[in-house]
């Protein structure tokens, strides 16, 4: 965990309202993990006053392999992510990380679904570059993207690069892909063989949705999921998440997540 | 000597009893339990530690959302969510002891005979400096009217906490009443070492599209930034009227703004949002004050306090 001033590497528009930002970073990024994130001040002033969480979507490396900086892939909604919008190359900003609890990686070769709704793609491109450098067939590996809009799908092309065969697009309002919600296609494609695991991150409903099948056909999933968050360290006790069967303790997004197995949380 | 005391001034102040190396702490409910932080601060250039609000059982905390941002500031409604006191000297407090920082611990009740158990209890365990107590919480056999909000529920409960414990005793004001110095008065007057405040001040935040309030409990405490000029102001009256040690708290962020808390009459401050948004915040503090002192050949943090000129 470290907190550094960091410059502004790039910060281009991936298509409308969407940004794809690099940082500069300590190489001890080396060791952050698919599903970790950062906490990112957007402005040195005081409003707004709190950092903002974002996925790391992948690391920059050096021809030499070493670690020099990081990339968020981010769309605006307010206030802070517009400012994020307006830096500009050499923009210096205050970057805390890398921050939580990672996806954990089959143990074995698997067979793995990745299911992304929206801007919830960001931290799916890390994970299934690490699951490939860690030798993992990702030929195999099915990537469902799912968003509102024609505009809202992102990274296809990237995740076709590093060797991914299938990736199924759906949009609520059916102007790419399937009109349908990325559960869907989801479902049919487990009754035709069952994955070893899903990965999923995107908006509360569509991560209900896939929780509730993964469920249904007994399939382990683990989910990435969102939360306000005052301070990413487990210090403000603002990001409470409801436990599976309520109990007698609230779990913390940024220290117990924000990946949890589907299984452990009351969505 | 004049020129060795303007190199190295003396930043040492003294609250309810405990010598604290720098008058720097960090605020109850913005810190854990000191270890959260360890990675990014030197905690042992802190003033001193206040850990979250304990209570005698674990507590489970309000349900999300807690918190919401607002202009230079932060609503939260955690509802002081907590390990409980037994769990906290296990399994917490061995870690702070390790530290030369002093560790303060904020306690809360529902009742006053919660109060004083867990007074009681504080007062047998080593590696304690002293006890904050929130007086801000509901009195749950008093319509959940808060403690700190009436002058004689506060002289009560300062009190009850009083006659168990011998441990320097700090009462963290809120500043949610009419005429802050009264209730300060009665804490004095019930045998408090120290005031500290203020803890946050109530207030809401609404999504209009969704006609919500931003957070479940509907409402919450404002702090940061946005609070200083009110908690300034009340920490200034405060001073004023106290007999005893005044520990100010309210959206400090910088050297400049713990300066202003010093020089209204505070001994020392708390920093509490600004270490989520900068976990470095309060050792900056630390040297900045230390800065202020040698560009203007202060000597000794106690010369400085409380010298508003009016
Ligand atoms: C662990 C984690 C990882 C995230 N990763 C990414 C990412 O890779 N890319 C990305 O674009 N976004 C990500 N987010 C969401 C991102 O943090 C918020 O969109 C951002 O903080 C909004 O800031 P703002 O000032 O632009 O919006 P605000 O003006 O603060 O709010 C605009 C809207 O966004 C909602 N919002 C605000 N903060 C959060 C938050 N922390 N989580 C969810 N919703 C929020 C508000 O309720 C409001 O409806 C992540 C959130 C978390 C918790
Ligand atoms: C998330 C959060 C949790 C807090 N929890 C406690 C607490 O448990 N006990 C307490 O006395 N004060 C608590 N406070 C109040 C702070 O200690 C402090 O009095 C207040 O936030 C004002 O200071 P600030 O503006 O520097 O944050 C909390 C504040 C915040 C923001
Ligand atoms: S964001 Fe502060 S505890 Fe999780």
């Amino acid at each position: 965990m470290i907190q550094e001033r960091v410059q502004v590497r790039y910060n281009t528009i991936e298509c409308s309202g969407y940004y794809r930002m690099g940082l500069t970073c300590h190489s001890d990024y080396r060791r952050a993990k698919p599903g970790q994130f950062v906490m990112l001040r957007v402005v040195d002033g005081m409003n707004p006053l709190l950092r903002r969480p974002f996925s790391i979507h992948r690391l920059i490396r050096s021809s030499a392999g070493a670690v020099e900086g990081l990339e968020i892939l981010y769309k605006v909604v307010g206030t802070g992510t517009e400012r994020l919008a307006d830096c500009r190359r050499g923009d210096g900003l205050n970057l805390l990380g890398p921050l939580g609890r990672p996806f954990s990686l089959p143990e074995r070769p698997a067979q793995v679904f990745i299911a992304a709704g929206g801007i919830g793609v960001a931290p799916m491109y890390f994970l299934t570059e690490t699951l490939q450098k860690k030798g993992f067939d990702i030929s195999s590996c099915v990537v469902f993207i799912g968003g509102r809009s024609k505009d809202d799908l992102l990274c296809m092309n990237d995740f076709f690069a590093i060797g991914v065969k299938t990736v199924n697009i759906t949009t609520d309002d059916g102007t790419a892909g399937e009109q349908d919600v990325v559960t869907g296609p989801i479902e049919r494609a487990v009754k035709e063989g069952r994955p070893d695991v899903i990965y999923a991150c995107g908006p509360l409903p569509m991560l209900r949705a896939t929780a509730r099948m993964a469920r249904r056909y007994d399939i382990p999933c683990q989910i990435s999921i969102e939360t306000m968050m005052g301070c990413g360290i487990g210090a403000c006790l603002g990001c409470a998440v409801s436990a599976a069967g309520g109990g007698d303790k609230y779990l913390h997004a940024c220290v117990d997540g924000p990946v949890f197995n589907a299984a452990d949380i009351d969505l | 000597m004049a020129f060795e005391s303007e190199a190295t001034p003396d930043l040492t102040t003294n609250i309810a009893g405990v010598l604290l190396d720098n008058p720097v702490m960090t605020a109850s409910g913005t810190f854990g339990y000191g270890r959260e932080y360890s990675q990014l601060v030197d905690l042992n250039r802190l003033g001193a530690i206040v850990v979250k609000g304990l209570s005698l059982a674990p507590a489970k905390g309000n349900p999300p959302p807690r918190i919401a941002e607002t202009p230079c500031g932060m609503l939260n409604a955690i509802g002081l969510e907590n390990v409980g006191f037994d769990v906290f000297v296990e399994k917490k407090l061995p870690y702070l002891k390790t530290l030369s920082t002093p560790t303060w611990v904020n306690i809360y009740g529902k009742t006053i005979e919660e109060y004083s158990t867990l007074a009681r209890r504080v007062d047998g365990v080593e590696g304690i400096a002293g006890i904050e107590l929130n007086i801000s919480c509901p009195n749950v056999k008093v319509g959940g009217v808060a403690f700190g909000v009436d002058e004689e529920m506060a002289f009560e409960v300062v009190r009850a906490v009083r006659q168990q414990t011998g441990r320097p005793l700090m009462v963290k004001l809120s500043p949610n009443v009419t005429d802050i110095t009264r209730i300060a008065q009665s804490a004095v007057d019930a045998g408090a070492d120290a005031l500290s405040l203020i803890n946050t001040i109530t207030g809401m935040a609404i999504d209009i599209h969704r006609r919500r309030s931003k957070i479940a409990n509907i409402t919450g405490g404002l702090s940061g930034p946005a609070i200083k000029p009110v908690a300034l102001r009340m920490v200034w009256q405060v001073a004023q009227m106290s007999s005893v040690p005044v520990v100010g708290i309210g959206g400090i962020a910088t050297a400049e703004d713990a300066l202003e808390f010093l020089i209204a009459g505070a001994a020392a401050v708390q920093i509490g949002t600004a270490n989520f948004v900068d976990p470095g915040c309060a050792v900056r503090v630390v040297d900045g004050i230390r800065k202020y002192m040698i560009d203007h050949g202060i000597g000794r943090l106690t010369e400085l306090i409380g010298t508003l000129e009016t």
